[in-house]
């Protein structure tokens, strides 16, 4: 599903070029719950913002489900992120404006899904992730498991095949963690695809494979080293 | 006390150094703010609130309050008397000891001639606007000379030796400041004249002018060197009258007596005789106004546009405060963390008040200097604008104390209405908020009172919009109105040849002359000659009569306009013929009396379908109605008023046939054996050319030198220029409140770009994160613009019933709006568009600023 050949991306402070992501190659297939480890600084969020379509100022090649990022436009790898990818992010980043069921709905709403149907998803989404009753409260009146119970249910609210997270529990305590641990798995079970960037072994156990980066460098691909066992 | 004041205004520079670019911007808007209403207000002061720089003007009275002028009949002008005759002011005079002095004042101004005799007997002599004075005028305003003498009673006696005294200006200007001149005969209107002294510098007279007299006459000279001879005329007005009352005068009571005395010297008029003319007598008055201002018309003629332009400049200076305002809540916010920390350390709210306050009434003060130099260059340009041609003019733009004060009061107020909000707002911080960290927060945008500020301007500038929308239509439909003229390759030489010393029996001869001269000039296709010409400023009128028609009743009577034409007269100024027939070079003195009408003249006094050709009419009094047949209509023009919506009738005589315009017994009277019908004077010239040349005015001097050396020119200006000079007020006033309008217009688009710019800067995080969840560019910028227009939009609907409301006042209370119906659609619409188009500006470019957010960055910032 994701293909990343030579993938590099450096940040120019001034004069002073520093690279952040070096000669990535990483393959992932339909399917897997991958976690992305490694110390502050290595580069996990750039690597995420890459396959999130957020960034274009990288070099190498990226294979999304056949199609050739590299070779698209801005609008139009929006067009596929919007479409096919949704996002978890530690500070859940919802919008302090917008009742739970708002927020869940705005994904939707830069999409072009009749007004029926959007409520209908969003329904559905509030129903599953069982925050029926919370639809009309502000982020504010939430405890921050709730909010980021919120956080996931927007991001698979149009039903995307890759979820990206960024330390989606580094803000919550280790039963509010599992809660959201449980709930990746159920969604991977039901066919997502998950990238997650932890610090938490445990968070990594509920993966089924774990990748670490060091210096912008990829040093260990757990698949990697069981497919060397296998050989 | 003090020392704490100092404190805070030494913290408050200290915080202005800081942010030197907030400091710029806020002081340049406070400068253009303050400084529009210091300029205006410059105005408003020396026009409106500066007495005369005479001694004492606040014991000054003078008699009358209505703008009457200049030479009346005291019978048709009643019943509230403002203008008198000499023998009435001498009665006035002699029966109230109330006064201390009461002097008289020619109500015009006298046309002279002058030469100084002794020192070239071939210097073309000048013109000059002279005052015919009383005798005791300089004493009743405590004038002293600046040098000789000024004119005292004993002047102002028909056995005195003609005498003169020449004003400060026209001494400086026209002759140097010579002082050999005191002592020395000057010619006025060819007849000698001793110079005796110069006026004070600052004296300019009893009146603001544009052109103040240059010689103040006794008016015991009047018969000699006046236009014909008023002075003993009891019926005919030309003289305002002010007087210095004695300390505890009962003014009340000396009105009454003197609207009395006023009837008793009116009684003796052979018109107060008939019934009519009693019934007026009976309610013959005069009211009593504060004569410290001298003869106030020209301030009652400018005091509307002065106060609708000081109201203007208010609203500019409220959107700047608007602005400042906003700049320093957005500027509070920073601060937040400062005020947090003091209150937590235990400062008391008032003083952090206090603080801010110093703070705003600092930038003001600042803004309020930087203001004033802003007044100054405005002041000089809007004279510049105003008065193209008025060295005499006693306004200045150099600031005076009373300005510099009111520029000071100014910025204290912007300074406080401008800072007490921000400062209260930030005054309430809770002392807990410091210490929380700062928690980064997608919440709105900017307060409620911020977009209040941004809705108060758009609402503000759409007011100034509109206003200005509507002035300049109405300049418009002035300026290209049918006036029923042709202007174009005309101009038009004002002189009088009664001060060149010509006798009646002269003047045929010279007007020969004239036209033959003048076509023998190249490029000459038509002269005129009259007595004025029209929307030059000037008019004569009669009450016409014509035979056949039942007389009017007293009251009832119609007045006409009249003037004198050569026959090529109206071809000259392009008025059309539209039955009958020009007058000719056989309407001699000695041929039978015509005269030509115009159209209104034929409405009001004959029936529908009349034919007026034919028919006689006369002026004056009933009895004259067989004087002149009338042998052709004109079309009707505008000829005294250029803003006049009904045509006047006029009616016009050949040059030279005699004119009878009161009862025929006294043309002959043996007590007027110098009369003489001034009528006969033609004093403008109109000359058609094929081009109008660069030389033109040179060459037409140069002709008319050769006709007679002493033949002076008292005013040249091409046809378009005279017509123009109509709505200079008109066009000053317009001009103004558009750049009143511009001006609102870009504060409010700073504004409003501020206030979205900071909003955006706010909502960074929010913006990330509704890319990151797929938001398009293009929604982004939709979102910004759609709130940036929502409050234009409010302020336009807010601010279009205020403009309508205040467009409709100032159409009821004034003629300011000429044509223009108060919610003429095009102003409405335009004004609308320039600010939604200035609020898609504002708002586009931090509108793609926001667009152009990566989520990436802004998600980043945990
Ligand atoms: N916008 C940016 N500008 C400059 N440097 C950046 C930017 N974003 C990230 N970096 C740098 O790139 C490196 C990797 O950052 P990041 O991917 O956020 O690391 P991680 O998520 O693994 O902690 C860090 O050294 C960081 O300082
Ligand atoms: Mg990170």
């Amino acid at each position: 599903m994701i293909e990343l050949k030579h993938l590099e991306r450096s940040y120019k402070t001034g004069h002073i070029e520093s690279w952040v992501l070096r000669r990535i190659n990483l393959n992932i297939r339909q399917g897997e719950f991958v976690t992305i480890m490694g110390p502050s600084g290595a580069g996990k969020s750039s690597l995420l913002n890459v396959l999130a379509m957020l960034d274009d100022q990288w070099r190498g090649s990226f294979h999304f489900d056949g199609v050739a990022v590299h070779e698209l436009n801005r609008k139009q790898r929006a067009d596929l992120a919007r479409r096919r990818i949704g996002m978890v992010f530690q500070s859940y980043h919802l919008l302090d404006d917008l009742t739970v069921a708002e927020n869940i709905d705005l994904p939707l709403s830069y999409k072009d899904i009749p007004k029926a149907d959007r409520t209908a998803l969003v329904a559905d989404a509030l129903d599953r992730f069982n925050i029926v009753g919370k639809k009309d409260l502000f982020p504010s009146q939430l405890s921050g498991g709730q909010q980021q119970l919120v956080g996931i249910a927007r991001a698979v609210v149009h039903s995307p095949t890759l979820l990206l997270a960024d330390e989606p529990t580094g803000n919550l305590h280790s039963e509010q963690a599992r809660e959201v641990m449980e709930l990746f798995e159920k969604l991977n079970q039901q066919g997502v695809t998950i990238v997650q960037v932890t610090h938490s072994e445990v968070n990594a156990a509920y993966g089924s494979r774990t990748i670490e980066l060091r210096d912008g460098w990829l040093t260990s691909d757990s698949a990697a080293i069981a497919s060397e066992v296998q050989q | 006390m003090i020392d704490a004041v100092l404190q805070d205004i030494r913290y408050a520079l200290r915080w202005l150094r800081k942010s030197p670019g907030f400091t710029l911007v806020a002081v340049l808007t406070l400068a253009l703010g303050i400084g529009a209403n210091t300029a205006i207000f410059t105005l408003v002061h020396a026009v409106l609130l500066k007495n005369l720089p005479v001694v004492d003007p606040n014991s000054l009275v003078r008699l009358g309050d209505n703008e009457y002028c200049c030479n009346l009949n005291l019978s048709s002008m009643g019943p509230d008397y403002t203008i008198f005759s000499y023998p009435g002011y001498k009665y006035l005079r002699d029966h109230t000891p109330e006064f201390d002095q009461l002097a008289a004042m020619q109500a015009g101004m006298a046309d002279l001639s002058v030469r100084r005799a002794a020192t070239n007997a071939n210097a073309t002599p000048r013109s000059a606007f002279g005052e015919f004075v009383s005798g005791n005028y300089f004493q009743t305003f405590g004038i002293q000379p600046y040098a000789g003498r000024v004119l005292s009673p004993a002047d102002d006696t028909d056995a005195a030796a003609p005498v003169a005294v020449i004003s400060y200006q026209t001494w400086q200007h026209d002759f140097a400041g010579d002082p050999s001149i005191i002592g020395s005969t000057f010619l006025m209107n060819t007849h000698p004249v001793t110079i005796i002294g110069v006026t004070p510098p600052a004296f300019y007279g009893d009146r603001m002018s544009t052109d103040p007299p240059g010689f103040f006459l006794p008016i015991s000279q009047q018969p000699t060197l006046g236009s014909s001879p008023e002075r003993d005329e009891a019926s005919l007005g030309w003289l305002f009258l002010i007087g210095r009352v004695k300390p505890g005068t009962s003014l009340p009571t000396l009105q009454a007596k003197l609207s009395g005395l006023q009837q008793q010297a009116l009684s003796t008029l052979p018109d107060m005789q008939t019934a009519y003319g009693k019934t007026q007598l009976a309610k013959a008055h005069i009211v009593l106004t504060p004569g410290g201002l001298g003869i106030a018309n020209m301030q009652h003629q400018a005091a509307n546009s002065l106060y609708l332009l000081m109201a203007l400049a208010g609203l500019v200076l409220l959107i700047a405060c608007a602005n400042i305002a906003n700049l320093l809540l957005v500027r509070g916010m920073g601060r937040r963390a400062e005020t947090s920390i003091r209150l937590a350390l235990g400062a008391f709210r008032a003083r952090i008040i206090r603080q801010m306050l110093t703070e705003s009434i600092v930038l003001a003060c600042l803004g309020g200097l930087a203001g004033i130099v802003v007044a100054y260059g405005a002041t000089s340009l809007l004279l510049a604008l105003m008065f193209t041609d008025a060295p005499g003019l006693p306004i200045h733009a150099a600031p005076s104390l009373p300005v510099l004060g009111f520029a000071f009061a100014v910025s204290l107020l912007t300074g406080l209405l401008f800072g007490v909000a921000p400062a209260w707002l930030t005054s309430r911080e809770e002392p807990a908020d410091a210490m929380r960290v700062s928690s980064r927060t997608t919440k709105s945008s900017s307060s409620l009172l911020q977009r209040s500020l941004v809705v108060l301007q758009a609402a503000l500038s759409i007011v100034l919009l509109i206003g200005a929308g509507l002035l300049g239509k109405s300049l418009n439909n002035l300026e290209h109105r049918d006036f029923g003229l042709d202007a174009s390759n005309r101009v038009i030489v004002n002189l009088n040849p009664l001060k060149a010393g010509y006798k009646p029996e002269q003047l045929q001869g010279l007007y020969q002359q004239i036209e033959d001269k003048f076509h023998a000039m190249p490029g000459v296709q038509n002269i005129g000659l009259s007595l004025y010409t029209p929307l030059q400023g000037t008019s004569w009128s009669f009450w016409v009569f014509a035979q056949g028609e039942p007389e009017p009743a007293a009251g009832h009577f119609i007045g006409s306009s009249f003037n004198r034409a050569n026959p090529d007269y109206f071809r000259s100024v392009g008025q059309r013929i539209i039955r009958g027939r020009a007058f000719t070079d056989a309407d001699t003195a000695t041929a039978p009396a015509v005269a030509i009408v115009n159209q209104a003249f034929v409405k009001r006094l004959f029936k529908p379908g009349e034919n007026p050709i034919g028919r006689r009419i006369g002026a004056g009094v009933a009895a004259n109605s067989s004087d002149y047949e009338i042998v052709g209509v004109v079309d009707n023009t505008k000829y005294v008023d250029a803003h006049e919506e009904n045509d006047p009738p006029m009616f016009f005589l050949p040059l030279l046939q005699p004119g009878h315009f009161g009862p025929k017994h006294l043309d002959s009277a043996p007590a007027k054996p110098a009369a003489i019908d001034a009528s006969l004077y033609a004093q403008a010239l109109v000359l058609q050319m094929n081009a109008l040349t660069p030389d033109l005015e040179l060459n037409v001097r140069k002709t008319l030198a050769e006709i007679d050396p002493n033949l002076t020119v008292d005013h040249y200006a091409t046809f378009a220029s005279q017509i123009s000079g109509n709505f200079t007020q008109e066009r000053m006033i317009s001009r103004l409140t558009l750049t009143f309008g511009l001006l609102a217009l870009v504060l409010a688009s700073v504004g409003l770009y501020g206030i979205t710019s900071y909003g955006i800067l706010r909502r960074t995080s929010e913006i990330g994160i509704r890319m990151a969840l797929g938001a398009e560019r293009t929604s982004v910028v939709s979102m910004v613009l759609r709130g940036s227009m929502l409050q234009c939009a409010l302020g336009i609907l807010i601010g279009i019933p205020i403009a309508l409301l205040c467009a409709h006042f100032v159409t009821a209370l004034s003629t300011l709006l000429f044509g223009v119906q108060f919610w003429d659609l095009t102003v409405l619409s335009l004004a609308t568009l320039s600010l939604s188009f200035a609020a898609v500006i504002a708002g586009i470019i931090p509108a793609r600023r926001a667009a152009s957010i990566q989520p990436m960055d802004a998600l980043r910032t945990e």
